[in-house]
């Protein structure tokens, strides 16, 4: 993932877009020509702490709030086959109709603020972990089921020991991209006046200037980078049976 | 040679030797339970049922071979004893008591359950596995740690194996985990459903010959299922057979599955080669052996070639002894050249057997080193006789062999020869 | 941003989309009505469609090929990962900034975001066919080109056509804020809710939204009629 933002990182600098001049907001915004102020970054990198930190509690109270309802559906739908198609239907709705329109739609009910964008992103994050969650526990194979039953677990036991343990990959799986996804969608909700780093990209009716932009984009993809690489090690810490291999 | 092994199978009392590597208490479980089929019937739908009124009784402590064709509901009946697939009508009862009565998942606590597939669970340790059942039933973490350590070293698994997972394991290992699981709780019956179809021949003949090893000291009241009717003669102390339509066409011990097929399905299934089958249940020391000339190192060959010369003798070479009476070789012509017999022979051994042997083992023995004549040890390792193919065919022939068969429990029980080093 | 207008109602989007009103912001000037939301539907569409083709040619062939040589995994997925991590409001404003406003502009940057799921989904649909038929069509003679074309291609169409999807569903949501960029899309009924009012932009919400469903449900159909029936009854 690194590789191409670095790829063209390497080439911006090459041809020059990055010069250092004074750290005049005004000054720098300016100059068209010069993509990156490294002087009005240094002076002004505090203004992104906040947003930043908004940010981030947007990210992990969608995400947690989706997981949280799309793993509860898919518990529902495991049992319940003939629930899959509909769940799986509307959940995939909310997937296709673009956030924007979503926090608008919902802007009625819900007003402006944090609310209606957490609710609004963790739509957005149903259909992958739902999906992830159905297809991880279908995988998990029938004799080991059968086994276990067999030994005399309960169902519920059945689900819970077994099951859901070796669903773990998938259901971690879907949980990367969901977080991915809401870690670069939240930028959106500076339209519904919900904070974030958006507000470092858009503020105030008006698109900023390039230099802010390029900061507030490279926060964005840190954040997704770190998360991911975060869930990527929770994932294998609590598969450890996956990396054994045959002797 | 695995002539030892398969002779257990007609034990039916603990070897009176003392176990070299398992503690006593390994075998002092708690009784097996008998198992007993009332009219059990399973329908799906129109039409004929899986199960069609069986009754069937399992005596406590012996393994019962359902066997049949595909679709014959071997599976489906033994399914019904946990529950695993629900009576539509008659009962099936655990010594006195209904399984309907029992609730599933507690019934199967206390019922050993081992699947072809294995089904091990890949996320938890073989250790973790084997413990399953006594987490189930909230044993204490030292008991089960120590039962743990005592079913592996029963399965013959090192103990370091305990904290692998396994996919780490071969085939023959996982099946030998999964008996292991299935025993942990020390249950009342064991269900097996084709444990051994899914290994390759080699290793199955192994771990068919341990796990009847394994009965002998333990003794639980097995029901098991196959479709593969020599797994059914080896394994089983009683066969079912059992025809599409789940009906039972004849109920008997595996001498008597041979000797008198009940119905021309049963006949049909058997095989046309009942009676090379039967090798398999016949032994060694059944037999009239073939006595060799003898020879002991330092003797003169001349009395050596005069009691080969003797009437009685059919075996062209004598065979050397050692002090104690132990086969060591054959001598050749250039051996009995020298004045006296030589302490090395010229011709190796060959196959060596034992009284204890299984006719069909030793046959298959003697085929496959290429031996006209193999040395016949009894359990002290002293020389019983020699064998040959004329023997075995003379004996087939004779009215011997089709006198009825002692019955499993009738068994003259012998002890079982002390494991040797140095076969060929 | 927008705390000062009335309420919005649905009964009043309904109004704004069919019928011209009078905007309380510019002073007189008309907005809203059937022929300006038809405008902006199909400039939406337009913009969307044209990045749409413009990633498939890219991505498409890119990752059938590399699916089939079975090389270059770790770009195929990498690239799709990265991908989802862009903000495109963060790309819609560095286009407009650096290199400039307009449909020229605006395509290209749409497309960039549609390249991954098409790629990764080609990469993947392609890898995930049976080899076993792969070496049967390559023993009866059958050339490289011909394998893709012919056996490796329609065996991938539900993967490949499910990034397609995923591609037009990023696609379609970034020329939202086209408008930002000089590409005057639906978006503009929302992102300038103080020209057209709190009725325009849930009308521009509504009409975003069946938009995109729309577009989801015709490349839906695509997708069945691409899937050969052979391999309809196979998946469930």
């Amino acid at each position: 993932m690194i590789a191409p933002a670095a790829i063209a990182l390497a080439g911006a600098v090459d041809e020059g877009f990055f010069r250092d001049r004074s750290s005049d907001t005004l000054a720098c915004e300016a100059r068209p020509d010069e993509v990156f102020c490294f002087g009005w970054a240094r002076e002004n990198i505090d203004r992104f702490l906040t947003p930043t930190l908004e940010h981030l509690e947007m990210v992990v109270a969608s995400v947690a709030a989706g997981f949280v309802v799309a793993f509860a559906l898919a518990l529902l739908a495991h049992r319940r086959g003939w629930l899959r198609p509909p769940l799986l239907a509307a959940t995939g709705v909310l997937y296709t109709i673009p956030s924007l329109a979503l926090f608008f739609l919902l802007l009625p009910l819900t007003g402006l603020g944090r609310t209606t964008a957490i609710v609004v992103l963790a739509a957005y994050t149903l259909q992958i972990i739902y999906r992830n969650t159905i297809i991880g526990l279908a995988n998990v194979p029938a004799a080991t089921k059968d086994a276990a039953r067999g030994m005399g677990y309960t169902e519920r036991q059945v689900l819970w020991r077994v099951e859901l343990p070796l669903a773990l990959p998938e259901i971690v799986a879907g949980l990367r991209v969901a977080t991915v996804s809401t870690v670069a969608l939240a930028t959106l909700a500076v339209f519904v006046g919900a904070g974030g780093l958006g507000t470092q990209i858009y503020g105030g009716g008006n698109l900023t200037f390039p230099t802010s932009v390029l900061i507030a984009a490279a926060i964005v993809i840190l954040m997704a980078l770190v998360l991911e690489a975060a869930l990527l090690l929770a994932q294998r810490r609590l598969t450890p049976w996956r990396r054994a291999r045959a002797s | 040679m695995r002539g030892s092994e398969a002779g257990y199978r007609l034990v039916a009392v603990p070897s009176s030797e003392p176990a070299t590597h398992t503690q006593p208490a390994a075998r002092a479980g708690r009784s097996a339970s008998p198992v007993s089929y009332v009219g059990a019937t399973k329908r799906y739908g129109p039409g004929p049922p899986a199960v069609d009124h069986l009754d069937l009784e399992v005596p406590a402590g012996e393994i019962c071979v359902l066997v049949g064709p595909s679709g014959c509901g071997k599976t489906t009946a033994m399914r019904m004893v946990n529950r695993t697939v629900e009576l539509s009508e008659g009962d099936v009862l655990i010594g006195d008591e209904s399984v309907r009565e029992r609730d599933p998942a507690r019934l199967r606590r206390e019922i050993g359950y081992v699947i072809q597939q294995v089904g091990l669970f890949p996320h938890r340790t073989v250790a973790q596995n084997i413990a399953a059942v006594p987490e189930l039933l909230g044993w204490e973490k030292d008991r089960i740690r120590a039962r743990t350590a005592e079913l592996l070293e029963l399965i013959g698994l090192d103990p370091e194996l305990g904290s692998r997972y396994p996919a780490q394991l071969s085939g023959g290992q996982q099946q030998r985990v999964g008996v292991a699981r299935a025993l942990a709780a020390d249950p009342l019956v064991m269900l097996m459903d084709e444990p051994f179809g899914a290994i390759d021949p080699i290793n199955r003949e192994r771990l068919q010959n341990e796990f009847l090893r394994l009965q002998s000291e333990l003794r639980k009241t097995v029901l098991f299922v196959t479709h593969d009717i020599d797994e059914a003669i080896k394994m089983g102390d009683r066969i079912a057979v059992m025809r599409e339509g789940g009906r039972l066409e004849q109920y008997a011990t595996p001498a008597e599955l041979l000797m008198a097929p009940a119905t021309p399905f049963v006949e049909d299934f058997v095989g046309a080669d009942r009676a090379l089958k039967r090798l398999a249940l016949m032994r060694v020391a059944d037999v009239d052996l073939w006595q060799p000339a003898t020879a002991r190192a330092g003797e003169a060959c001349a009395e050596v070639r005069a009691r080969l010369a003797m009437p009685d003798v059919d075996v062209p070479f004598p065979l050397l002894l050692d002090a104690a009476g132990r086969p060591l070789g054959w001598l050749s012509e250039r051996d009995l050249a020298a004045a006296t017999v030589p302490e090395q022979p010229d011709s190796p051994l060959g196959p060596l057997l034992e009284t204890d042997d299984v006719l069909r083992d030793a046959l298959a023995d003697m085929l496959q080193a290429g031996a006209q004549y193999a040395a016949v040890a009894d359990p002290q390792g002293r020389l019983a006789g020699v064998l040959s193919f004329e023997v075995i065919s003379d004996f087939l022939g004779s009215a011997r062999a089709h006198a009825p068969l002692p019955r499993p429990a009738e068994a003259a029980p012998a002890a079982p020869a002390p494991p040797r080093g140095g076969r060929p | 941003m927008s705390a000062a207008l009335p309420a919005a109602s649905f009964g009043g989007a309904i109004d704004f989309i069919f019928g011209k009103q009078e905007s309380n912001v510019t002073g007189g000037r008309k907005v809203g009505g059937l022929e300006q939301a038809l405008e902006l539907t199909l400039k939406q569409l337009e913009v969307t469609l044209l990045a749409l083709a413009l990633a498939l040619v890219v991505a498409l062939p890119l990752g059938l090929w590399l699916g089939h040589r079975g090389r270059g995994e770790l770009l195929a997925v990498g690239i799709g990962n990265a991908g989802r991590a862009i903000p495109e409001l963060a790309l819609i404003a560095l286009v407009a900034a650096l290199i400039g406003v307009g449909m020229v502009t605006v395509t290209p940057a749409l497309a960039v975001l549609g390249v991954p799921p098409i790629l990764t989904n080609a990469f993947v649909g392609v890898r995930q066919v049976d080899r076993a038929v792969v070496d049967a069509a390559r023993g009866i003679g059958m050339s490289e080109l011909e394998i893709v074309r012919k056996v490796e291609l329609p065996l991938a169409v539900p993967t490949v056509m499910g990034g397609v999807r995923s591609a037009a569903i990023a696609i379609v949501a970034t020329a939202t804020i086209a408008p930002l960029a000089g590409v005057v899309t639906l978006g503009d009924y929302i992102i300038n809710a103080s020209i057209y009012g709190e009725d325009g932009r849930l009308a521009g919400a509504i009409l975003v939204a069946l938009l995109a469903l729309a577009l989801e449900g015709a490349l839906a159909l695509v997708q069945r009629l691409l899937t050969s029936d052979g391999l309809r009854l196979q998946t469930p």
